[in-house]
């Protein structure tokens, strides 16, 4: 990181110069992507994700992605889903991403809720607890990208499939909308778009990540809640979590499908 | 704990569902697909209980009931066709079923289904179709001559053909109808995530209330069809359907319950979720309809029915009474299966709640019309192939309707 | 009775299964015809659709993308606590206000309660749930009666959002020289 007042001082002089001092340093050597007229422009943002402009083939094959969701650290505030409706604008009622606000009393009953999936962010506390609280915390939900998806499985006409890099995708040119892999999700991350008239469900924003960038909830979460990186690399945070000695599990693991979704500090309450 | 407290706990308990579990996908419409496709494979049984295994008593129901499988096997995509987001696509299907699919196989399965039972249709009517041609004129000569296949030829050698390719149709005919509704059941009993659905017993217990739908259908149907026309019913016949009626509903129905035993028995967590969902939104139309009112009366009815001999009028009356609740029961039961396993969410912890509107597109009405759509199919077939015949030597020479 | 008949005994057969065969190959013909182009190429689906997916519009950018037009912004919100919060959160995605290097639209400031909403879906101490260590809390409106002001007052009255503790610290340097001339 530079110098704040250095910085400063260069943004005084200059700022047309200055812009284009970032983006010559940050698009230098790598591959111009084509956009689609209406995209955010993509010229003057930084790779999240370092080399993956250079990913060109029909797959990633440098890197194996992984998804990591710390609720230690969660504080409920819905940015992600604040994002993520920004970046999807899915009809209202629908949720790729959505937050759980877990309650435990000393009698050990589970209070959960999710108020328009976590949107709006937890404003009000919950007054139906008739015993002192033991525990309390939120679970950030998502697609599971299971190695052994039942959605894909189910699909009759091919168009949720599994990419080689381990993505689950849906055809929006090719969906049929019979709702058979909504019910086949174990973890009900899938729904009919009511716009599109399609199953559709999160993509850990694969569209962003082929651009260098991190999924647009891992992108706005202020507590590093959500985390997503290579496991190729050794020193990616997500690699440490999951190699090194950590609480770490899976959601509905007997449900066979071996989710890429992990979660640190799981509680067995949480389904 | 005091009562409000308990109340409050268990009330949080069971109140949370996944926000996208709050939406019901599958509608009154797939509730009617099952219970469409399993009549067809029902009044198939039928026909091939008189052509396949010659029980004679049956003889005079054995056209109708083809030409009653063929009115509703051409209704069975209309259910679909009206839930499918993008029924344009609904061919996709046919052009890249997913080997891993257990839904892909149905645009396969049912053309192959379709195609065999018109086949049969075709030839056990070619000699009526023969003479019906040479006394008809216009439109429906032509129709008659694409109907037997421009052969007029009734020559013992070509009517010992028929027979042969007869009984090989009505062969494979059975596997095939059982494939097709067992199969229905199986897009239901793979689906590991549900779990009020997910059991092995699942294609069984279609199967099996297909049949009874099917037999139950032709019963009501032929009752109030020969009433209704002023001819008489053949009790022979009625009283030998409704013992076959009696049989398959004790197989659909022990079946039934032996599934939810099995499930109370070995009480898994699965258990805990089924057992909030069946004495809970479903107690309704599971214990009071589906299992109390519409399949234990009618059960003691058709074993009185079947095993005390009765007067005719008794048993026309009360055999097309059971009959009637026979297919309430089926599709209770359809709407408990489809309906009752999507309201409960997967988080285990709660259950959405499902109403369907009259005028949606997906709601009752469309659901009426749904249903209309067969006895209106049947009533133009009727003018084709007629539904009735007194002997087999007879054939062609009885009038249409 | 033989010579009536116009056609052989098995006429019918063959013709129907004619019939079957050439709806068969017609089948199989019109299949391959309508197939989608790319299809089955890496497996049992479209392989363009990888491409469609790809071609999503990015509406969301990073905050290095909004701080890069925004230098004034850019050095407080980074000196500051809020440095790790997203600047899209609180004012809308890139995409509806930046087009092909073009400002297209000015995206909505936030005004008065919106600012406390937005403050308390992180800060409201009374939605437990939430690790002490990582962020701090505070209870409505007691924080307001500690700090001996006004309880309507907002937020961004004593905190600037960019640099939450900004002014509060300046504050503080003033009233310690205050204080100590006092």
């Amino acid at each position: 990181m530079m110098d704040m007042d250095a910085l400063q001082q260069e943004i005084n002089r200059d700022r047309r110069a200055f812009i284009k001092k970032v983006l010559r340093g940050t698009i230098a050597g790598s591959l111009l992507l084509v956009i689609p007229a209406g995209a955010m422009d993509l010229a003057g943002v930084p790779e999240q994700i370092p080399g993956m402009r250079d990913e060109t083939g029909p797959f990633i094959t440098g890197k194996k992605f992984a998804f990591v969701v710390d609720i230690t650290r969660c504080i409920g505030c819905g940015s992600c889903c604040v994002a993520d409706r920004n970046e999807y604008q899915v009809p209202e009622g629908n949720y790729r991403t959505w937050v759980e606000r877990y309650i435990i009393d000393d009698h050990d009953n589970v209070y959960v809720d999710s108020p328009n999936g976590g949107l709006d962010g937890y404003q009000e506390p919950r007054t139906d607890i008739p015993y002192p609280v033991r525990d309390t915390f939120f679970v950030p939900k998502l697609c599971n990208m299971c190695e052994k998806p039942s959605c894909v499985q189910v699909c009759p006409v091919g168009a949720t499939f599994q990419t080689e890099d381990g993505f689950v995708l849906i055809d929006q040119k090719r969906c049929v909308a019979c709702g058979y892999c909504v019910q086949a999700c174990p973890y009900s991350v899938r729904f009919i778009n009511p716009k599109t008239k399609t199953a559709d469900k999160c993509t850990w924003c694969y569209h962003r990540v082929r651009k260098g960038l991190l999924p647009a909830c891992v992108n706005v979460c202020p507590v590093q809640a959500r985390k997503f990186g290579d496991l190729n690399d050794h020193e990616s945070e997500v690699y440490k979590i999951l190699h090194l000695p950590h609480v770490v599990s899976v959601l509905k693991p007997d449900m066979g499908n071996k989710p890429s979704l992990h979660y640190v500090g799981l509680r067995r309450e949480v389904v | 704990m005091s009562p409000e407290h308990g109340a409050a706990v268990a009330e949080a308990l069971t109140r949370y569902i996944f926000p996208n579990d709050l939406h019901v996908h599958w509608s009154l419409m797939i509730v009617l697909y099952p219970y469409i496709t399993g009549i067809v494979a029902g009044a198939f049984i039928v026909s091939s209980l008189y052509h396949v295994f010659h029980i004679r008593a049956l003889k005079p129901i054995s056209r109708y009931s083809l030409i009653f499988a063929l009115a509703f096997l051409a209704c069975a995509t209309m259910p679909l066709l009206n839930h499918l987001g993008h029924p344009e696509r609904a061919l996709n299907m046919m052009l890249t079923p997913s080997p891993t699919s257990a839904m892909a196989g149905f645009g396969y399965i049912y053309s192959a289904y379709g195609i065999v039972l018109l086949m049969e249709i075709l030839f056990i009517y070619r000699p009526t179709l023969v003479a019906l041609k040479e006394k008809a004129g216009g439109f429906m000569r032509g129709l008659y001559t694409i109907l037997t296949m421009g052969s007029d030829n009734l020559s013992p050698r070509a009517l010992a053909l028929d027979r042969k390719v007869i009984a090989f149709l009505a062969g494979i005919g059975i596997p095939m109808a059982c494939t097709l509704h067992g199969y229905v059941g199986f897009i239901f009993g793979g689906v590991k995530a549900n779990p009020l659905w997910a059991t092995p017993l699942m294609p069984v217990i279609f199967l099996l209330s297909a049949c009874v739908s099917g037999i139950a259908g032709i019963i009501l149907s032929y009752v109030l069809i020969r009433k209704f026309t002023g001819k008489p019913v053949d009790m022979e016949c009625i009283r030998t359907c409704i013992k076959f009626l009696w049989g398959f509903f004790i197989l659909d129905f022990v079946f039934e319950m032996l599934e939810l035993f099995s499930h109370a028995y070995m009480a898994t967590h699965h258990w805990h979720t089924l057992r909030e969902l069946l004495w809970g939104p479903l107690f309704g139309s599971y214990w009071i309809a589906q299992v109390g009112i519409f399949s234990v009366i009618p059960f003691f009815m058709l074993g009185w029915l079947s095993l005390v001999r009765l007067r005719d009028t008794t048993v026309r009356f009360w055999g097309s009474v059971a009959s009637f609740m026979i297919l309430v029961q089926v599709l209770l039961m359809r709407w408990n299966v489809v309906i009752g396993g999507q309201l409960m969410s997967k988080s285990e912890r709660g259950a959405t709640y499902y109403h369907p509107g009259w005028f949606e597109k997906e709601g009752i009405i469309p659901s009426i019309i749904i249903m209309i759509m067969p006895l209106i199919i049947l009533y133009i077939l009727s003018r084709i192939f007629p539904l009735w015949q007194t002997d087999e030597a007879a054939a062609g020479e009885e009038t249409l309707g | 009775m033989q010579p009536d008949y116009t056609s052989k005994y098995n006429a019918h057969l063959i013709r129907i299964i004619v019939v079957l065969v050439v709806l068969a190959v017609v089948g199989i013909v019109v299949r391959a015809m309508v197939l989608p182009e790319s299809f089955g190429l890496y497996g049992h689906y479209r392989a363009d659709a990888i491409q469609d997916e790809i071609n999503r519009p990015i509406r969301n950018g990073t905050n290095a993308s909004c701080l890069a037009c925004h230098p004034y912004i850019r050095q407080m919100h980074l000196e500051g606590v809020h440095r790790t919060v997203s600047c899209e959160f609180c004012h809308g995605p890139v995409a509806d206000h930046v087009r092909d290097g073009q400002v297209i639209a000015l995206l909505p400031k936030k005004q008065g309660d919106e600012i406390r909403t937005l403050c308390l879906r992180c800060h409201n101490r009374i939605i437990r749930a939430r690790p002490r260590e990582s962020i701090k809390m505070i209870s409505m409106p007691r924080h307001l009666e500690e700090k001996h002001v006004r309880t309507d007052h907002i937020c961004n009255q004593c905190h600037n959002v960019h640099a939450p503790l900004m002014w509060v610290k300046q504050a503080r340097e003033i009233v310690g020289i205050r204080e100590d001339k006092s």
